[in-house]
C-alpha cells in the first residue's frame, strides 16, 4: 500500500518537473526573443531627451532669452470619458469652449494635445481636477524676459521651439539641439528607477553686441518720436564706428516676441534691414567725400546758388532758400540740393556710382540677421535724363538706415568699411567661448584727410547755420547730416505729397568718436524736416547713452574726472 | 574510537556551520540587491524632485530677470524711490578722472568700456 503511495506520489513529482522543465524549455528557448522583448518593453520607459536652446545674453550678460519648463496637456480619447460638469470646470482653465473641446477630441487613436505650455498654476488646477485619460508631458518653453525689448534683433520660436525670426533663426544651428530619447527602468506599478542619466540636452549660448540699457534708451525716445510726430513707423541703429558692433537696434512699431506668433506682419518688420528707402540729403555724402577725394572741390570752393534752382533733364529742382554763393562747406551744412547736384555735375555719374558702392550703398552689409535686402542705385548706363539732377540729392536710389550708419561710421573712423554685426560671441552650455567675431573685418575706403575734411563739413550741420542744430549735444560736438525724403504713393507710383522720411545720421563725440547712429521717422505728421523731427531724437539718444557710457564732455577744462552728483 | 568520535562531532558543527554561511551568504546578497533597488527607487524619487525644483528654479529665474530689466528699474526707481539716472550735466567734477576708456578713438583699443 505505501509502495503504491509513494509510486504515484513520485511519479507525480515527476510529472510536475517535467512540465516546468518544457515550460522553461519553452520560455528560454523556442519563446525567448518575443518574450524578452516583450519583457523589455514592460520595465523600461522611454523618455524624450528634453532639448533646451540656448541663453541669449546682451553684451553685459544679461539674459535677452531664456528657457521655461512647462507641462502640456493632452488626452488618451480611449480613457477619457469625462462627465459634462467636468467639461465645463477643465475648459475654461485651458481657454476653449466646451463644445469646441470635446469636438478636437477624436473618437479613436491614444494621444491628442489639449493645450500646450501651460502656466505652473494652470497645469496645477487641472491636475487637481484629478481626470481619467489626461496627463501632462514636460515641455521647454523659450521666454523673453525683457518683453518687446530688442524683439527685432532677438526674434523668436515657434510652438514646438522651431526658430523663425531674428537671432533665434540666424543662430539656430548654434542656439539649438539634437534631442533623442532615454531609457530608464521601471517597476509593474510604473515608478521608475535612477539611470543616472540627464534627460537635458543644452544648446550654444549667444552673447550679443546690443546692450540692453542702451537698447532701452533708444526705443524710448522712438516711442516718444512716434508719439510726438504721430508717425507711422520710426528705426534707429546705434553703432560703434570702429568694430560694427550695433550697440541698439530699435524699429517701431515693436511686438512681444512672447506672442511673437499672433503679432501683425508689420509688426514684425525690422526696417533698420528690410526695407528700403530714398534717402534724401544723407546720400550727399557720396557727392561730398567723391568730389574732396577726386580733389574736384575744397571745403572754401563757392557755389553760386542764388537762383534757388537749377534744371536738369527738363526737370527743375530747387532749394528751401536762396542761399546766394556758398562755400562746398555749406552746401553740405544747409545741405543745398543745388549746390549738391553742382557738385554732382562735376564728378560725373561714374564717380557718383562708384563712390556709393565704396560706401556700401547698393550692396548688403552682411550683418548676421536674416532678411538683410541690398537696397539699389541704378548703373550710370541706366541713368536717365534726371538721374544726375536726383541722385545726387538722394532721390532714385534706395538704402537701409544700416547702409547709411555705415557710410557715417566710414567717415567716423577715419575711411574704413566696417562690417556690421550684432553677436559677438558664441559660448558652450558651460560658458567657454566656441566661437567670437573677427575684429578687423573692414575695408579702406576713403582716404584719411577725405574722412577728417568731411568730418569738418558735417560738425558744422550741427552748429549754427546747419540744417540739425537741434543735433546738438551739450558737452560734445556732434558730426551729421539730416535727410528729408518724399516718400513714393504706392497707388500714384509719384512722389506723395504729404508723406516724408524724416532722418539724422551722425557720430559723436565727433573727434572722439564712439557711437555712430541713424534715426528714421517714416511719415511724420505736423513736420517732416529732418533738422526738426529725426534731430532731436538723436540728440536726446546721444546724451543719454554718452552719460551711460562714462564718455567725458569736452567742454570741462583740464583733465576728465569723476563724479560727484548735485 | 577517539578519532571516529571527533569526525563525527566535526560533522556535526562544521555542515551545518557551512549551511548556515551558504544561507547567510544568498540571503546577504538578496539583502543587499534589494537595498540597491531601494536605493535606485529613492534616487528616481529624489531626481524627480530635483527636476520639480530646477523647474520651479527656472520660473524663479526668469521672474528675477524680467523684475531686474533695465525699463522696471528705471520705471520704479523714478517713481517709487526718487532716483535719476546718471546725467553728464549734473556731474561736479572734482578730481583726476580714473582712466574707463581710451583716451582717443581709433582701432587699436576696444571703444566701449564696460559701464
Amino acid at each position: 500500500m505505501r509502495t503504491g503511495r509513494a509510486v504515484i506520489l513520485h511519479t507525480a513529482v515527476v510529472f510536475g518537473f517535467l512540465i516546468v522543465a518544457y515550460r522553461l524549455t519553452d520560455l528560454m528557448l523556442f519563446d525567448h526573443e518575443r518574450l524578452a522583448r516583450r519583457a523589455q518593453q514592460q520595465h523600461t520607459a522611454v523618455e524624450d531627451v528634453q532639448v533646451r536652446r540656448g541663453i541669449i545674453f546682451d553684451r553685459m550678460g544679461r539674459e535677452l532669452a531664456l528657457n521655461l519648463d512647462l507641462e502640456s496637456l493632452y488626452c488618451d480619447p480611449k480613457t477619457f470619458a469625462p462627465s459634462w460638469e467636468t467639461i465645463r470646470m477643465l475648459a475654461p482653465l485651458v481657454d476653449r469652449e466646451p463644445q469646441k473641446m470635446l469636438s478636437r477630441i477624436p473618437d479613436e487613436g491614444r494621444f491628442v494635445w489639449i493645450k500646450r505650455k501651460l502656466p505652473p498654476e494652470t497645469a496645477d488646477k487641472v491636475r487637481a481636477l484629478n481626470i481619467e485619460g489626461l496627463g501632462f508631458v514636460t515641455e521647454a518653453k523659450r521666454f523673453y524676459p525683457k518683453g518687446d525689448l530688442a524683439s527685432h534683433v532677438i526674434g523668436f520660436v515657434g510652438i514646438d521651439n522651431q526658430p523663425l525670426e531674428g537671432i533665434e533663426l540666424q543662430y539656430d544651428k548654434y542656439l539649438g539641439a539634437k534631442g533623442g530619447k532615454v531609457f530608464r527602468e521601471r517597476d509593474a506599478s510604473g515608478r521608475t528607477l535612477s539611470s543616472g542619466i540627464s534627460a537635458e540636452a543644452k544648446g550654444n549660448n549667444i552673447v550679443l553686441t546690443i546692450d540692453e540699457v542702451l537698447q532701452r534708451i533708444v526705443e524710448k525716445e522712438l516711442d516718444r518720436a512716434l508719439e510726438q510726430w504721430r508717425a507711422a513707423a520710426a528705426t534707429a541703429v546705434m553703432m560703434d564706428p570702429y568694430s560694427g558692433g550695433i550697440l541698439a537696434l530699435a524699429n517701431r512699431p515693436a511686438y512681444d516676441p512672447n506672442a511673437g506668433g499672433s503679432a501683425p506682419g508689420f509688426e514684425k518688420r525690422n526696417r533698420a534691414i528690410t526695407d528700403c528707402y530714398e534717402p534724401g540729403s544723407v546720400f550727399k555724402i557720396v557727392i561730398g567725400v567723391g568730389s574732396l577725394e577726386e580733389k574736384l572741390v575744397t571745403p572754401n570752393s563757392l557755389f553760386d546758388v542764388s537762383r534757388g534752382g537749377i534744371e536738369v533733364g527738363g526737370k527743375v529742382i530747387r532749394d528751401v532758400h536762396k542761399y546766394g554763393v556758398i562755400t562746398f562747406k555749406e552746401v553740405i551744412q544747409k545741405s543745398s540740393n543745388v549746390g549738391s547736384i553742382m557738385a554732382g555735375m562735376r564728378l560725373g555719374k561714374e564717380n557718383i556710382y562708384r563712390y556709393a558702392k565704396l560706401l556700401g550703398i547698393g550692396e548688403k552689409t552682411g550683418i548676421d540677421l536674416p532678411g538683410e535686402v541690398s537696397g539699389w542705385i541704378p548703373k550710370p548706363e541706366h541713368w536717365s535724363g534726371t538721374s544726375l539732377g536726383a541722385i545726387p540729392i538722394g532721390q532714385e536710389v534706395a538704402v537701409t538706415p544700416l547702409q547709411i550708419v555705415r557710410a557715417y561710421a566710414a567717415i567716423a573712423n577715419g575711411g574704413y568699411l566696417v562690417r556690421p554685426h550684432i553677436v559677438s560671441e558664441v559660448l558652450s552650455p558651460d560658458r567657454k567661448t566656441l566661437a567670437s567675431f573677427r575684429d578687423g573685418e573692414r575695408r579702406a575706403v576713403l582716404s584719411a584727410k577725405t574722412a577728417e575734411t568731411f568730418k569738418e563739413i558735417l560738425k558744422s550741420v550741427t552748429e549754427d547755420g546747419g540744417t540739425a542744430r537741434s543735433a546738438s549735444v551739450d558737452g560734445n560736438l556732434v558730426a551729421g547730416k539730416t535727410g528729408t525724403a518724399q516718400m513714393i504713393d504706392p497707388r500714384t507710383k509719384r512722389y506723395s505729397k504729404d508723406k516724408y522720411v524724416s532722418s539724422f545720421v551722425g557720430f559723436v563725440p565727433a573727434d572722439n568718436p564712439r557711437i555712430a547712429m541713424i534715426v528714421v521717422v517714416y511719415e511724420p505728421k505736423g513736420q517732416i524736416y529732418g533738422g526738426v523731427v529725426a534731430a532731436p531724437v538723436f540728440r536726446e539718444i546721444a546724451r543719454q547713452a554718452l552719460s551711460y557710457l562714462n564718455v567725458p564732455r569736452e567742454d570741462v577744462p583740464g583733465k576728465q574726472a569723476l563724479l560727484a552728483w548735485r | 574510537m577517539i578519532v571516529g568520535r571527533r569526525r563525527s562531532i566535526g560533522k556535526l558543527v562544521v555542515t551545518p556551520f557551512l549551511i548556515a554561511l551558504l544561507l547567510i551568504s544568498v540571503f546577504a546578497l538578496v539583502f543587499v540587491r534589494s537595498q540597491i533597488v531601494k536605493l535606485e527607487y529613492r534616487l528616481g524619487e529624489l531626481e524627480k524632485k530635483k527636476t520639480l525644483c530646477l523647474r520651479e528654479r527656472k520660473v524663479l529665474f526668469a521672474e528675477k530677470t524680467s523684475q531686474l530689466s533695465f525699463a522696471r528699474l528705471e520705471a520704479s526707481s523714478q517713481s517709487q524711490d526718487g532716483f535719476v539716472l546718471p546725467d553728464r550735466l549734473k556731474v561736479v567734477q572734482i578730481g583726476k578722472h580714473t582712466r574707463s576708456m581710451p583716451s582717443h578713438a581709433s582701432f587699436k583699443e576696444k571703444q566701449l568700456a564696460e559701464p
